[in-house]
């Protein structure tokens, strides 16, 4: 299996390369950060010089390579969610090991539902708010917020909060719209070329930071999940093969960090929810840099085991990472 | 102060009024910077408003309160406005039409700045016509029908047809275009031409709309305006002269202005510069009598004369001046018209009988019957609806409700807690609900139902859940029950079925819109079950 793809990978860059010189073709991630940094100028050289050495320091330390999980857990009355965020990023090592100075650094929250943030249907503002801040002291060069929401964009960003949350920090809030989805070779097992939203390819670092709850159709949404919001196109079409095709974007849209919003989970009524009665409150927290066993971490809060839901059991199977959460290094902050 | 002057201060106050009418038609939107405190949203649902008056100008029509008062007996929010447009106009004549209104202004400068006419020809085109009595006929068509409980005004009503046609029409087209450049540019492979349409967007989207805006019949209501913008090359202000309702009501009211014009016949060298330079047609050379319902009170004739022939006087106390000259044909065929216009509208039983199911109209409209009352056809609500669901009619709501506010699920659908329509519409004819009221109630604009033979999962075509998925109520009115079936291969295929409770359902349309069977999709709203309508439901209720 392991053979099989990293023959699939090879042959992904080659071909890219090929054929992605021509106009209005789908191009790969890889292509286009190269294409982005080689096109503007000044940039250009400081991203050129920088950008191999972070790869090669990664390749070469054991230490940022080894999957870990940590779950953060709030249990003192009126602890603060951002400090336990804090906490969480200090227990991996803090924010500089994965986040480097001048990086542009996308976060991906879950912003897809003009809910406010105490039904749980989305990520909390909180969370997202302390994940912007750790971004800036880490360095970042530019920090860009950036969902393909479900309902009327400009309603989710006011409702919940991640407009405030932009306003406070100055992090961009990307406004998804039809000149920014752009088709690109997702090349998975069920996805072959789709519109993807690109401020989520063309970023050095990713940061998912999904809500979790449960999906009547997929069992939860998690971070793999929340992937599906970061791209264009049909989306509706997908759920006649969900589990694949989460594990497809997935994939594609590998993200430095993964860091499930659990503070409160819903858990009737999903993905939408609508009423507090939907919502059980958790306090907890979940970072980690294999997006399998976050979401297999984040599984137990609902009493799944992770083999039982279909995205994580695949992205398993496909080597994305692990839900065997005893081969990997596990940790627990209590605040 | 000299003629001059006037003159200044006219154009000033037209250029300040249509910006003002453009800045308020471009701000009825949702705007990208709304921020909410998320500590206030965690313990209530939030209104979300627009920031500034965006109905000033529909308060500041007189012909629209005073019809919104004769047709639905009520008072619109800021008829105070209107009532002082009236007070103006008995004082000073119509001031309006030449200083305030901006579809004037907008004709204005479309017959000013480049005239068709020259010398003698636009001499001629300013004389006094028998056809200006055609705009006392609308009038009274207006008038009876909205008496008679039909009201149409905003099909010619200035500030309505000007706002329709600017905010349905000529922003979304040349918003398209220019959309369309952007989405050109972002898919070239030259980087910086990528950015500069990400950002060139972000800029001008605010103005013209963040997606490609559509509206169902915009093509007809763009058409109009255009053509009654080239009326102004065969006569100077041909729709304020011909057509305009408000024009003709203000002419009546303007009978005894105290603001008159003065001729000296002796100083006169028949020139004919006054009624070359002259709006209204309004008869200034000295000879004719001046006409105080025709005339704008655009002061070009006092300008223009070189003898000081021609000049405005302020004569108190108040006396009579010359009659509008309406004519007792356009009476009693304005009477005669606007009770057919009235008995004709109830003719295809949309009111007594049955109204189309696909005639969806915005959460918190009133019964049908009041909203012919109310509805002036703005496009107020179609312009600021978020999600582009709210189109003007054509046929939907027959000839009565041309042009009304009607959702299309497929170009959009109505959010769960989105209120804006009723927060703009000018007439109440979709009240002001609050999101809470709207969740509470609930407000039900309609049912879905589901088309088994389209369904995937029904028709045995595999799974899917994209209606339970995004229906937003709590408990969600779709649910779903679980079977398997023997695909073609004979593998065991399990597959969630969808079912709607009518009980939960309040038709917002997200589950039509977001279905994967498109053009016509397997789940669909029907009218049918809509909070405003006693006759139109299907559950027995409480």
């Amino acid at each position: 299996m392991k053979l099989t793809l990293e023959l699939g990978r090879k042959s992904r860059f080659s071909r890219a390369s090929g054929c992605g010189m021509m106009n209005n073709d789908p191009i790969t991630r890889r292509e286009s950060i190269k294409k982005l940094l080689k096109i503007s100028g000044g940039l250009a050289l400081t991203g050129m010089t920088a950008w191999p050495f972070q790869r090669d320091l990664a390749a070469f330390s054991g230490s940022t390579r080894q999957s870990f999980v940590i779950e953060g857990i709030g249990r003192s009355h009126e602890y603060s969610v951002k400090a336990l965020t804090r906490k969480v990023f200090e227990a991996a090592g803090g924010i500089q090991r994965f986040i480097s100075k001048q990086d542009v650094v996308v976060i991906k929250p879950n912003i897809s539902w003009a809910r406010a943030p105490h039904l749980g249907a989305t990520t909390h503002p909180e969370v997202l708010e302390a994940v912007v801040e750790l971004c800036q002291e880490a360095g970042a060069k530019k920090i860009r917020i950036a969902d393909h929401t479900i309902h009327d964009a400009r309603r989710c960003f006011a409702i919940t909060g991640a407009g405030m949350v932009s306003k406070r920090t100055g992090a961009e809030l990307v406004y998804p719209r039809s000149s920014l989805m752009r088709k690109m070779k997702i090349q998975g097992h069920r996805l072959d070329v789709w519109p993807v939203f690109v401020p989520l390819v063309e970023a050095d670092k990713v940061i998912n930071l999904p809500v979790a709850k449960v999906h009547v159709l997929s069992g939860l949404t998690l971070g793999m999940k929340n992937w599906i919001g970061a791209v264009g196109g049909r989306r509706n079409a997908l759920h006649q093969d969900i589990h694949m095709t989460i594990v497809d974007l997935a994939q594609f849209f590998k993200p430095t960090l993964t860091l499930v919003d659990a503070i409160r989970i819903m858990i009737h009524n999903g993905p939408s929810g609508g009423n507090p009665s939907d919502v059980s409150v958790s306090n907890r927290l979940i970072l980690s840099n294999d997006p399998v066993a976050a979401d297999a971490k984040a599984a137990d809060l609902f009493n799944f085991r992770p083999q039982d839901i279909g995205f994580i059991r695949l992205g398993n199977k496909w080597g994305l990472g692990t839900y065997e959460l005893e081969k990997i290094r596990q940790s627990k902050v209590i605040i | 102060m000299k003629a001059k002057h006037f003159v200044w201060i006219r154009r000033i106050s037209q250029s300040f009024f249509l910006i003002f009418f453009i800045f308020l038609l471009i701000e009825s939107r949702l705007p990208l910077d709304i921020y909410m405190d998320y500590s206030i949203a965690i313990t209530a649902e939030q209104n979300i408003e627009l920031n500034y008056p965006v109905t000033f100008f529909f308060q500041l029509d007189p012909l629209i309160a005073f019809t919104s008062f004769i047709s639905g007996h009520q008072w619109i929010k800021g008829f105070g406005w209107a009532i002082g447009i009236v007070v103006l106009t008995l004082f000073f004549g119509r001031l309006f039409c030449g200083f305030i209104c901006p579809l004037g202004t907008i004709h204005h400068l479309m017959s000013f700045v480049r005239p068709a006419l020259k010398g003698q020809a636009m001499i001629g085109a300013n004389q006094k016509r028998p056809d200006h009595k055609f705009k006392y006929f609308i009038l009274i068509i207006v008038l009876l029908a909205a008496i008679l409980g039909l009201n149409f005004t905003g099909l010619l009503d200035p500030i309505a047809f000007l706002f329709r046609s600017l905010s349905l029409a000529i922003f979304p087209g040349l918003g398209t275009g220019i959309k369309e450049i952007f989405d050109l540019m972002a898919q070239s492979d030259i980087k910086i031409l990528n950015h500069i349409s990400y950002g060139a967007e972000i800029i001008v989207s605010p103005v013209f709309g963040y997606g490609y805006e559509a509206f169902k019949s915009a093509w007809l209501i763009g058409s109009i305006f255009l053509i009654i913008l080239f009326l102004n090359r065969i006569r100077p202000r041909f729709w304020c002269r011909t057509l305009c309702p408000l024009g003709a009501l203000l002419g009546v009211f303007a009978r005894f202005s105290i603001l008159k014009m003065e001729k000296y016949s002796e100083k006169c060298t028949q020139c004919q510069l006054c009624t070359k330079t002259c709006q209204g047609a309004a008869s200034p050379i000295p000879g004719l009598e001046w006409d105080p319902a025709e005339c704008m009170f655009c002061f070009n004739c006092f300008n223009a004369c070189p003898e000081d022939a021609v000049v405005f006087k302020l004569k108190w106390p108040p006396k009579a001046n010359k009659a509008p000259d309406i004519g007792r044909r356009a009476v009693l065929g304005g009477l005669a018209g606007g009770v057919s216009l009235r008995l004709l509208g109830r003719l295809d039983g949309r009111i007594h009988k049955v109204s189309d199911p696909r005639l969806i109209r915005p959460p918190g409209a009133v019964s049908e019957k009041d909203f012919l009352k109310l509805c002036q056809r703005c496009g107020l609500c179609m312009k600021v609806c978020p999600t582009n669901a709210i189109n003007p009619t054509l046929t939907e709501a027959g000839m009565a409700g041309f042009w009304t506010p009607n959702l299309i699920m497929l170009q959009g659908y109505c959010e769960y807690t989105c209120t804006l329509c009723g927060s703009v519409c000018p007439t109440g004819a979709i009240h002001h609900l609050s999101v809470k009221e709207k969740i509470e109630g609930p407000i039900r604009i309609g049912s879905a139902y589901i088309h088994r033979g389209r369904c995937l999962p029904w028709s045995e075509n595999g799974p899917c859940i994209v209606c339970e998925e995004h229906c937003p109520t709590s408990p969600k009115a779709i649910h779903l029950k679980e079977v398997t079936y023997l695909s073609g291969d004979g593998k065991t295929i399990r597959v969630k079925l969808p079912y709607v409770d009518l009980n939960t359902c309040v038709g917002c349309g997200i589950c039509e819109n977001k279905c994967p069977v498109r053009g016509r999709p397997a789940i669909r709203v029907m009218a049918a079950g809509e909070s405003r309508s006693v006759k139109n439901q299907i559950l027995l209720g409480l």
